[in-house]
């Protein structure tokens, strides 16, 4: 199998790509240039709606969908946010789009701000990514310089600024609406919805909130086409009419024990077995795969006999995971104890919940008190059942919670226990041979170490 | 008119309401529990207490079609159709993991904790909570934090709501209470240096559904369960803001704000919240006295004696005295109600038919301050001066007002002088008393000493606030009627009851028997006729065009 | 009810002679910096996480008296900007971070590849507990989340540089060298 040449990473590893006569050079801002001088904003969204592209930040929501949300004729101003604050274990495609070619995600979103009329455009950049800080005001500076930003752009009557709004190292500020808290200077506890971002945002005003990998598929799209984006990937299913298929190329983040940890362009739906075997070079140490995160650490695990399902937005779900999220696949070898994955797993989101509503912040508090107690060889068979229980009901899903960081916590809690449940109660009964049976409560130990 | 269906009952709500689903779930008799919701505050649905199952009944067919997942009862407005549902499995089963959730980190402080009996974590507890714990169990008492000089946080009982943070930014707009941290370690605090000290600050405890907020000037001074309380109107200011008298054997232990929509909404003030400490003062005048007269001690330069007398005595001497002596002057308190000012110049008129009536004094202090949520605090600190003025009106009195009185009593146009007050402090000074000094008689009627009441050779006791019933006009021509909520000390009569039994009245006072004799002697009263609402009627409503 | 009457801001009167004695910690150049930004915002609150970071970079802290000032500035009560400020996890306020701020990932795919080992082992080598800060100032140990470098796990951020495919030894020997304050 021929492997896909890359387009969204055709910069990585030229001299300079990241500048604007490197992005030129490549074909860069001619599609700018061509859509202020003849489209229309409607133009851009049909162009976007047509090549079927879905949200790459997690949630896989057809993006010209979405800014079809915005209200028509709203006096304005309406903002576009570009969501950097990339923060999903085992995930890092945004940060090579902003090192290495902060110039195709540029031009994403000057085409994206001028399809929805948005003004000002602010990239909320997470903290830890000083490099993709550096690149991207060089570029932004090159792009108005060039005269792609500010006012009357190449003559015309649209304006836009991009400003750099840089995040303080909080998971929920990826959150659309904890990314509007944020930039709008308040703790990033997200918003209750309705009303949804499209109506009230940002300051109150039409929002639409886009992912990196997003706007450079915008770029791509306007340059090669919503044929050939719609060419990759995997076509809607004809017999579902609600499946808006999975097109396009995706990058995929291979990261754990593998022997090539990486981001890999490929079409969407590659399995993780081809990407893990062709892309990442197997498992490491010659081992096996126990467990795989198939698109960061929220979508769960899949087994190492599930390893054949296609990673685009539907397959993951098939087997129980959440979905496809970032695409950012974490292998977890044969000598790895799936204990230690889930403890890691609850440490991480009790750490970054914001805090904000009951179950959220005390069901991840309570999951990782627990499995720091079956660490310290103090557990029960039935925390299983409770880990499970609070797996099952908190999250947006249920409708228990506010936001969707609650069912990430959960389904690595839900997927670890129900596919690997011998595992736990093995560990459970070796390491706490004379109270695994207890059903009381006990005590609570005193934590050492957690955060 | 839009119908909405809770668990079953069709309930029918006004074309222009917009609610929520727990403003209607309430109207068929079910609450929906809930800790950060408040009618007065944003909402933030963050509690997750009140998650509910909601549909929509179909206009045309009937077919009945739920959302698949639960809702927030708070943040769902109902509509023509909606369908609420609040008792089902999957609701008791959320509650009850709620609760769980709260309880995990929550001190067993109830036997030290004021908030024990009407905190809302006990009752939701023993209504939708489960019987066992399944948690880590670590049994520890909450920290104390002191955040400023009405409240103390015990740190570790809230359970973030977080509704005293939007109360301090949206109500009081003065933002010092904060909560730090993230997760499960958030906190509230305030920042050092800034306490919680604007003038709106108690409310925060009425808000804290748990008993993370205390009250410092309640704090362990009484079980809810041993308090009575009365629907009484704070006495501080014109804005007449609805209260409850929450007392025990005859002690006020603390105020709470009524909901009034017409008035005060869901807050008090600080000033009003504390303000009936002088109800137990210590030096509170107790007796009515007299100063002798005896032909034995005129003349004789020595300081007449004062004799104290009982009360059924003074209803005669009193008048007996104010007789004899000649013109009579008589200053009606703003601090009386309706019904004692209006038989206070009954009484007055009767002895003298040409008594001289005006507006007692109007204690002021400082300028109306408004607060951004849009309460506000009257620089006038008295509650009916609106009504007294509408009295006076009967009487022909009408605006006359303190400085005439005084005018009036310095240029030596009276005899006798009936000088009603009742402040909970110091009103007059010296120099300002000197008008009253060569009276034949001067009965001043107070709570407390003070120079006027020295010069007086009839010393009354006034009553407080509670301890007094009838009606009040606000600074908005908003009247309300209240009951008596506790008894004066030492036997002390309250005004009404003298004035009564001086106009020759039998049995006992009764303000609404006087209430309605009024509303039907003047169209400037006619709004006080019949049964008065809770929350009170515009005096002026029947003359509003 | 009008926005005159909005009583705003529980604090001191910046005029009042404590204020005025009290050591101001923003200099003028800080405080032009965040007056730069407002331009960029319809308001003056958005100006919070960016003033929080401009007085951050300058002094490797946000100390109380700072926040105060930030408030003053931005016309927030001292609790609003608190308040974000904690939030984050991120601001040290009671004494400076060190001069190289270490944050070692324990996500997910650098745990699986020896992050927290070497966590635990740079702090022991340093003699500090995780957020701790070396008594001559220099380091501060730190863990974080998923730094979006999973591709070189274990990693490190040190500053604005992103210490790849690291060992408690070859990390150790990184974190001695002289580095660029962080951006």
């Amino acid at each position: 199998m021929t492997p896909f040449k890359p387009v969204l990473l055709e910069a990585v590893g030229v001299p300079d790509g990241h500048t604007i006569a490197s992005y030129k050079s490549r074909g860069g801002y001619a599609p700018l240039e061509a859509t202020l001088a003849g489209k229309q904003p409607g133009d851009v969204i049909e162009m976007v709606k047509s090549s079927g592209l879905r949200g790459r930040g997690g949630a896989g929501f057809p993006t010209g969908l979405k800014w079809t949300f915005l209200p028509k004729d709203h006096p304005g101003p309406i903002y576009l946010c570009i969501n950097a604050d990339e923060s999903e274990p085992g995930t890092f495609n945004n940060r090579i789009l902003m090192e290495d070619d902060p110039h195709q995600v540029i031009e994403g979103i000057i085409l994206s701000s001028f399809a929805t009329r948005a003004s000002t455009a602010y990239l909320y950049l997470r903290y830890e990514y000083p490099q993709s800080w550096h690149r991207l005001q060089g570029a932004i500076d090159e792009a108005y310089a060039a005269g792609y930003l500010g006012k009357n752009i190449r003559g015309t009557s649209f304006s836009l600024d991009i400003y750099l709004h840089r995040g303080a190292a909080a998971y929920i500020c990826g959150e659309e609406t904890g990314l509007i808290e944020s930039l709008e200077g308040k703790r990033a506890w997200p918003r209750i919805k309705p009303p949804f971002p499209a109506i009230e945002g940002l300051f109150r005003k039409p929002t639409v909130v886009n992912n990196i990998e997003t706007m450079a598929c915008v770029s791509q799209i306007a340059r090669r086409g919503v044929d050939w984006f719609k060419s990759i990937g995997v076509p809607a299913d004809p017999s579902n009419p609600r499946d808006p298929g999975s097109y396009g190329p995706k990058l995929y983040c291979l990261s754990g024990h593998v022997e090539k940890p990486g981001c890999y362009e490929a079409p969407l739906g590659i399995t993780a077995r081809e990407l893990i075997d062709r892309f990442g070079g197997g498992v490491w140490k010659g081992r096996k795969a126990k467990a795989v995160i198939p698109g960061g650490i929220s979508m769960g695990l899949m087994t190492e006999s599930e390893l054949d399902t296609p990673l685009d937005f539907a397959g993951p779900g098939k087997v129980g995971c959440l979905g496809l999220g970032t695409a950012a696949v974490v292998v977890i070898d044969d000598q790895t104890s799936i204990v230690d994955f889930l403890h890691n797993s609850a440490r991480f989101f009790a750490h970054e919940s914001c805090g904000q509503c009951t179950p959220c912040r005390e069901g991840t508090s309570w999951s990782l008190r627990i499995l720091e107690r079956i660490k310290a060889g103090k557990g029960r068979l039935k925390d299983l059942d409770i880990l499970l229980e609070i797996g099952n009901t908190m999250g947006m899903m249920p409708g228990s919670t506010i936001c969707g960081l609650a069912d990430g916590a959960a389904w690595p809690m839900k997927n670890a226990i129900k596919k690997f449940r011998g595992e736990f109660e093995d560990y459970i009964k070796r390491t706490n041979p004379s109270g695994w049976m207890v059903t009381d409560p006990v005590p609570a130990l005193q934590i050492v170490g957690a955060h | 008119m839009p119908v909405v269906i809770v668990d079953g009952q069709e309930i029918e709500i006004g074309a222009d309401e917009r609610l929520n689903c727990i403003e209607v779930a309430r109207r068929a008799g079910k609450e929906i529990p809930h800790y950060c919701w408040h009618p007065g505050l944003s909402v933030v649905a963050s509690c997750r207490m009140c998650l509910i199952e909601t549909g929509q009944r179909d206009a045309a067919t009937g077919k009945i079609t739920m959302v698949p997942k639960l809702v927030p009862g708070c943040q769902t407005p109902v509509k023509d159709g909606t369908v609420i549902v609040t008792e089902s499995e999957t609701v008791k089963e959320s509650r009850a993991r709620v609760e769980e959730a709260l309880l995990i980190d929550h001190p067993i402080d109830c036997p030290i904790c004021d908030k024990a009996g009407e905190c809302l974590l006990q009752d939701y507890h023993f209504q939708h909570g489960q019987p066992e714990r399944r948690a880590d169990l670590q049994p520890f008492h909450s920290r104390k934090r002191d955040v400023g000089p009405t409240v103390t946080l015990f740190v570790d009982r809230c359970i973030m709501c977080t509704r005293c943070v939007r109360f301090t930014r949206e109500i009081s707009g003065t933002a010092e209470l904060m909560v730090t941290s993230r997760g499960a370690k958030e906190e509230i605090d305030v920042f050092p240096g800034h306490p919680l000290a604007n003038k709106l600050s108690g409310n925060v405890v009425d808000l804290c559904p748990v008993g993370a907020l205390g009250d410092k000037d309640f704090l362990y001074q009484q079980r809810v369960w041993f308090l009575k309380r009365e629907a009484n109107v704070c006495g501080g200011c014109s804005a007449g803001c609805s209260i409850h008298t929450e007392h025990n054997q005859d002690a006020v232990y603390r105020l709470k704000p009524r909901e009034n929509p017409h008035v005060n909404t869901w807050w008090i003030c600080d000033e009003g919240r504390y303000g009936w400490h002088h109800l137990h003062d210590q030096s509170r005048i107790l007796d009515a006295a007299r100063k002798a007269t005896s032909p034995s001690h005129r003349g004789s330069g020595a300081t007449p004696a004062t004799e104290t007398v009982e009360w059924a005595d003074v209803v005669v001497k009193l008048r007996d005295d104010l007789k004899t002596a000649g013109r009579l002057a008589v200053a009606v308190s703003p601090m009386l109600t309706i019904e004692e000012a209006w038989m206070l110049c009954a009484v007055a008129r009767s002895i003298d038919p040409e008594a001289f009536l005006a507006l007692g004094f109007v204690p002021t202090k400082g300028e109306d301050e408004t607060f951004p949520g849009g309460f506000t605090i009257r620089a006038e600190k008295c509650p009916n001066r609106k009504g007294v003025e509408e009295v006076l009106a009967l009487y022909g009195a009408a605006g006359r007002s303190w400085n005439e009185l005084v005018s009036h009593v310095a240029a030596g146009k009276a005899d006798a002088a009936w000088i009603t007050a009742g402040y909970p402090g110091p009103w007059i000074d010296t120099a300002a008393a000197e008008a009253f000094a060569n009276l034949k008689q001067l009965v001043v009627q107070d709570l407390f000493d003070s120079p006027l009441m020295r010069l007086a050779s009839w010393r009354l006791p006034a009553t407080g606030f509670a301890e007094r019933a009838g009606t009040w006009v606000n600074v908005a021509h908003h009247a309300q009627s209240f009951r008596q909520a506790i008894r004066p000390p030492a036997g002390v009569w309250p005004e009404g009851r003298l004035f009564w039994n001086m106009l020759g009245r039998r049995g006992l006072y009764d303000a609404t028997a006087v209430r309605q004799q009024i509303a039907a002697s003047s169209p400037a009263f006619t709004a006080l006729a019949g049964e008065m609402p809770a929350t009170g009627v515009d005096l002026r409503i029947h003359q509003l065009a | 009810m009008g926005a005159g009457n909005v009583r705003r801001r529980g604090g001191d009167n910046p005029d009042s002679p404590r204020m005025i004695a009290h050591r101001k910690v923003l200099t003028d150049e800080m405080v032009a910096k965040i007056e730069a930004l407002a331009p960029r915002y319809p308001n003056r609150r958005a100006l919070t996480l960016p003033a929080l970071h401009i007085v951050n970079a300058e002094l490797r802290h946000v100390p109380l008296e700072a926040v105060v000032e930030i408030a003053a500035v931005l016309g927030l009560a001292p609790a609003e900007v608190q308040d974000t400020l904690t939030f984050y996890q991120f601001f040290h306020q009671e004494k400076p971070h060190g001069k190289v701020r270490a944050f070692v990932c324990r996500s997910v795919s650098c745990a699986l590849r020896g992050g927290d080992h070497l966590l635990e082992q740079l702090c022991a080598k340093n003699g500090v507990e995780p957020y701790g800060t070396t008594a001559d100032g220099e380091l501060t140990i730190e863990p974080a989340e998923c730094l979006g470098a999973c591709d070189f796990a274990p990693c490190i951020l040190a500053n604005d540089d992103l210490l790849k495919n690291m060992t408690p030894e070859t990390a150790e020997a990184e974190l001695k060298k002289p580095r660029a304050r962080a951006t």
